[in-house]
């Protein structure tokens, strides 16, 4: 297995309050994980350094074996390479195919190519048809969808999901959890957080339970 | 009763009659407004964003600052611009003084500190997901500020037009910087102070009433852009 990231005594500290405190956690390429642990365990913070939106407050990170120094440059590079997608995300103003076009556009592509790519993304969650829909007027399950579509245009080496199945119905979730439980087939990794076991078990993921910022071992045995 | 009513007929005859000198303080006003606003929006915008984006020492004693600045004293603001721009001024010999150039620059000082405010009032107010959002698509910082700008585009364009409404309708800056002169620096808002202290109350309710319908309309094209 390929180390994708490889993090070395991460702390992350909001204030006095110690939200991750990981001595040592290897991920590998084109494996799903399954993020657990009560609220409060660091689970999403975690979401966010591996996204690198949020720098450890101290340690060390390794992506793909170098390492990353969160310079103000570099990391825009890296975080292209990584998609973080919330349980309650945010579409931008406009239509679903302006929200799923802005990523294409920071990476440059346009005319057929991003075409093609919206369009395949769009049908990969069922939303055919929805082009031009306002994104203001999409049901929670659409919005769910569209930003997952979003994501998945951009055919991120990791894709980090946030609860992203919660609040949703049955019919959109099990949708969804076909397409994610795909992507690893594809060199994709996948980290999700879920509150759900029986999700674990779909998803025939990898656990990693965070307790109080820590990552408890031995975790859950190894499904893969 | 009857001095109000006769006065505010004369008024609309004015108004419908297209007199020179209510459309040549309409043109000034809004002229003079609409170039004070757009330096405005150039310094207060990104003033606005960077307060309301960045972190640094002393951040709440600028927001003070510039809520401050916010109810400035029109007379002050005429009163240090007339300064610079006297002949004995540092800036006298550009010869601005009393000509709408002058008003603008005043009123770009009014009009800043507001748009600035406005600005960052909605970058405070602004969903904090589009950030990250932006950022976890792969968007630089110069992207990241645009996406946050589109989202929050109509908390900008109030906080222009807040900019042009005090502008618009203040009197001081136009007074003590334009000079008041009939066809070229004479605003609505001197016109009218000047015509009614002259007894010409009827000239001064008609440029009152087109006054109120510039500021009616702004606010109408604002409602009609966030409808869209």
């Amino acid at each position: 297995m390929k180390i994708l990231y490889r993090l070395n005594s991460i702390r992350k500290c909001y204030g006095s309050n110690v939200a991750l405190d990981i001595e040592e956690l290897t991920i590998g390429e084109g494996r799903l994980y399954t993020l657990t642990g009560a609220n409060g365990a660091g689970k999403s913070t975690l979401l966010s350094v591996l996204a690198f939106l949020a720098p450890p407050t101290s340690g060390e990170i390794f992506y793909d074996g170098k390492r990353v120094d969160w310079d103000p440059g570099s990391i825009v590079e890296y975080r292209r390479k990584v998609t973080l997608l919330h349980q309650s995300p945010y579409l931008f103003s406009g239509s679903v195919h302006d929200n799923v076009v802005f990523g294409l556009k920071v990476r440059g592509i346009q005319g057929k190519e991003q075409r093609r790519i919206v369009d395949r993304a769009l049908d990969g969650v069922g939303l055919q048809g929805f082009r031009d829909r306002k994104a203001r007027e999409l049901s929670g399950g659409e919005v769910q969808r569209v930003a997952m579509a979003r994501a998945l245009a951009l055919e991120p080496e990791v894709l980090l999901l946030d609860e992203p199945l919660a609040n949703i119905d049955r019919e959109t979730t099990g949708l969804l959890e076909t397409v994610i439980a795909s992507l690893p087939a594809r060199g994709t990794t996948i980290v999700l957080i879920t509150h759900d076991p029986e999700q674990t078990d779909r998803l025939n993921g990898e656990s990693i339970l965070l307790e109080g910022g820590k990552v408890v071992i031995p975790h859950p045995p190894v499904r893969r | 009763m009857d001095f109000l009513v006769s006065s505010f007929v004369a008024a609309l005859q004015l108004i419908g009659s297209l007199s020179p000198d209510v459309r040549d303080a309409v043109r000034t006003s809004l002229s003079v407004s609409a170039g004070a606003s757009v330096f405005a929006a150039l310094f207060g915008i990104p003033l606005g964003l960077l307060v309301g984006l960045s972190e640094f020492p002393m951040k709440r004693l600028v927001v003070t600052v510039l809520n401050t600045l916010m109810g400035l004293p029109t007379v002050v603001v005429g009163l240090v611009v007339y300064g610079f721009l006297s002949r004995q001024g540092p800036l006298g010999v550009l010869g601005l003084l009393f000509t709408p150039t002058a008003i603008v620059i005043g009123g770009t000082l009014l009009a800043a500190p507001i748009v600035a405010n406005y600005s960052l009032a909605s970058v405070r107010g602004a969903d904090p997901r589009i950030v990250p959002t932006a950022l976890t698509l792969g968007a630089g910082r110069l992207r990241t500020v645009g996406a946050l700008i589109g989202e929050i585009r109509f908390g900008i364009l109030a906080a222009v037009i807040a900019g042009f409404g005090r502008v618009v309708s203040e009197v001081g800056v136009a007074m003590m910087l334009g000079g008041n002169i009939r066809g070229y620096t004479r605003t609505m808002t001197t016109a009218i102070a000047l015509e009614t202290s002259k007894g010409e109350f009827a000239f001064g309710m008609a440029l009152g009433i087109v006054l109120m319908m510039v500021a009616l309309l702004v606010n109408l094209f604002l409602s009609l852009l966030q409808r869209k």
